[in-house]
């Protein structure tokens, strides 16, 4: 019950910000990917800097649930080109597909539609293609920090520096065009 | 005439950045990082236990438990298109659509084309997303809130193909207000 709940809060948030923010609004992102429109650049910057601070916070408090993903390298990178192809061919993601749909945008409905048989096409090749490529270049479920032996400092102050440089360089420009 | 230009975010990048990271906090502190992509196959398991239940019972993948029900996850997708739907109607966004700025700027007002490019890339999205161990969510946003290994070269094909492919798609610029 619990579980239907929090799923349903958290979602829910994760959604009305995903539509707010215009992650949720495919013109945002290939303008991002274009180099031509940084909202979107932007707004995942602070999205993720504000997510590894507060995990950080939360981790030294003792109330992070974690979830690491195992590093099978060459199936994620195989993967990041296939779903990269498809960003930047629709503007859409995962989650951005179904808020899209949820916000009247048909060509969002059918391209949910292709994720469904792209979930089925996985299913049906995982035995003997996704399994054997999991073995390739796979480190296991690890961070940066674990395997490199360094704290988590070491880390996540460099990223704040770069995630600050990105926003410094893509600020807007003072004599404002349009 | 809406359709001259890409238009404003309905918030700024840095609040909408903010609130995004504070959601993906919440969903660390309350259950686990954030993620959508895994509840597709959850559904097409789903489905596949009714038609081919003895595939699915043995299928190394969708056999187990975590394919089988609908947890966190599942509800959290569910909140996150009510979620969507609610704000895009609150603030005046929900619109029926058929196809983006950049598209028609681009290609003309040639809906069928829009649609059948958002199937294929909806297709490539997820099957990607599954070779990923996540999306845009799972694998981008809450891998680096996790410092996981696996966000680095998923971060690299994903954005890296992404913006390759909008380079090559969307090579006219449309107005954009910004």
């Amino acid at each position: 019950m619990s579980t239907i709940i929090t799923g349903l809060v958290v979602g829910g948030l994760f959604g009305a910000a995903l539509v707010l923010a215009a992650l949720a609004d495919p013109d945002k992102i290939i303008g991002t990917l274009r180099l031509k429109d940084f909202h979107a650049m932007r707004t995942i910057v602070v999205f993720v800097l504000v997510g590894i601070l507060g995990t950080w916070v939360l981790e030294f408090l003792g109330l992070a649930n974690f979830d690491i993903k195992p590093a099978a390298v060459a199936s994620i990178l195989l993967g990041g080109a296939l779903l990269g192809i498809g960003f930047g061919l629709t503007g859409f993601c995962p989650g951005t597909g179904l808020a899209c749909a949820a916000s009247g945008r048909i060509d969002a409905l059918v391209t949910v539609i292709g994720m469904f048989l792209g979930a089925l096409v996985f299913i049906l090749i995982y035995p003997n293609v996704v399994m054997p490529l999991e073995k390739v270049a796979g480190y296991g479920k690890t961070t940066l920090p674990e395997i490199t032996g360094t704290p988590k400092a070491a880390w996540i102050i460099p990223i704040v520096v770069i995630g600050f440089a990105a926003l410094f360089l893509t600020r807007a420009k003072k004599p404002a065009t349009s | 005439m809406d359709d001259v230009g890409v238009s404003k975010a309905p918030i700024p990048w840095w609040l909408a950045g903010m609130i995004l990271g504070l959601v993906q906090v919440l969903a660390v502190g309350l259950a686990k990082p954030l993620g959508v992509s895994t509840q597709f196959v959850v559904a097409d398991a789903k489905v596949l236990k009714h038609i081919a239940p003895e595939y699915t019972a043995n299928h190394p993948l969708i056999g187990s438990d975590k394919y089988q029900k609908f947890g966190y996850g599942w509800w959290l997708d569910v909140g996150l298109i009510v979620g969507a739907f609610l704000a895009a109607l609150l603030i005046h966004r929900w619109k029926l659509q058929t196809t983006t700025v950049w598209w028609r700027h681009n290609y003309g007002t040639s809906v069928l084309r829009r649609l059948l490019t958002g199937f294929c890339g909806g297709f490539l999205i997820l099957l990607g997303a599954r070779f990923a161990h996540g999306c845009t969510s799972g694998q981008f946003a809450s891998g680096w809130a996790q410092l996981s290994l696996s966000a680095v070269p998923f971060t690299i094909t994903l954005f890296g193909f992404g913006m390759l492919t909008a380079y090559l798609v969307y090579r006219k610029i449309p107005h954009i207000d910004k």
